[in-house]
């Protein structure tokens, strides 16, 4: 089933939170949104709130300062505010903010930790055409 | 201080423990160590103070302060940073193991390797270490390379016994007790 199949529970729904940002969809959930199973979304996500399952975009994901996700997050970009519990594939670059927390094996072209994240996990960087869809 | 005596039990090949003079500790100026771009180290360097590499270092880095990887400064092996460590945006780091209180990774760095982090993480870099006594004996007796060499033999023999004992019968209980005198009989 690799279309969308998500639950989300809260005060917003898919339609809701979805908005269009130079062309490309953008799934934008809000800090007091749940969102619980797999998402397989043509575009990007804003997370907050919580989020527990798995994460499959072809543009950005983005978790909020405040929102705790615990999933596997697959994305071309992925930046950390929050605290994620999970394996992370950044097709190009993850990015760790100050107040970000990440604890989880991670496979990344690029990374940037900033200063006050917290890391705990494997770190594998470079190419991984064969990892696209994930383990 | 400790850091010595991480030191000593972390390594049991190539040192004795050097007793640190008081002074050198409570002098108050730290101590920082750099490595600049055409040097190149092979081997373990453990430094009580902060690091500072823009060469190239193959082995293991300890520093009981903060470690910067800098330049085109390349490292490969295990890293441990009391405090902070940080890798620019030329540098590279490629290690099994990275033990850091505080850690920044520029954009642009090349970074691979099992991160932990946090204070108890680096203090305490191996939990079996931990019921150890303090450095001050350790600095006295020259005995403890030998001891823990045995030690670590019936281990994985424990852990294999796990996993043996669900899929069969448990064969490696009775062979695991004479395992301590050294040499097989027949």
């Amino acid at each position: 089933m690799d279309v969308q199949d998500a639950v989300a529970e809260g005060t917003a729904s898919a339609e809701n939170g979805e908005i269009k940002r130079d062309g490309k969809k953008q799934f934008q959930m809000g800090p007091g949104d749940i969102l619980e199973g797999k998402l397989i979304y043509d575009g990007s996500v804003h997370a907050d709130g919580r989020v527990e399952g798995e994460l499959r975009v072809t543009g950005n994901i983005d978790v909020a300062n405040g929102a705790n996700v615990k999933a596997l997050l697959e994305a071309s970009n992925v930046s950390v505010k929050g605290a994620v519990e999970g394996q992370v594939t950044a097709r190009d670059k993850l990015t760790l903010g100050r107040n970000g927390r990440l604890s989880g094996d991670v496979q990344v072209r690029r990374l940037q930790i900033d200063d006050g994240a917290t890391m705990n996990g494997h770190v594998r960087m470079g190419d991984f055409e064969h990892q696209a869809s994930g383990q | 201080m400790f850091g010595w005596a991480t030191l000593s039990t972390r390594r049991p090949a190539s040192r004795l423990p050097t007793p640190v003079p008081e002074d050198h500790v409570s002098n108050g100026q730290r101590n920082s160590v750099v490595l600049g771009p055409k040097d190149r180290l092979v081997g373990q360097l453990f430094i009580e103070g902060d690091l500072r590499v823009a060469g190239t270092v193959e082995g293991e880095l300890e520093a009981t302060g903060d470690i910067e990887i800098a330049g085109g400064g390349k490292v490969n092996g295990q890293v441990t940073a009391y405090n902070r460590l940080v890798v620019g945006r030329d540098a590279s780091l490629i290690a099994g193991d990275v033990r850091v209180g505080r850690l920044t990774v520029e954009d642009g760095a090349t970074f691979s390797g099992r991160v932990s982090m946090g204070k108890h993480s680096v203090e305490a870099p191996k939990p079996v270490e931990a019921p150890k006594p303090v450095e001050a004996p350790q600095a006295i007796e020259p005995e403890p390379i030998p001891v823990p060499e045995p030690t670590p033999e019936p281990q994985p023999v424990v852990a294999t016994k796990v996993v043996v004992a669900q899929q069969s019968k448990p064969i490696q209980k009775p062979t695991q007790k004479p395992t301590p005198q050294k040499g097989k009989r027949r």
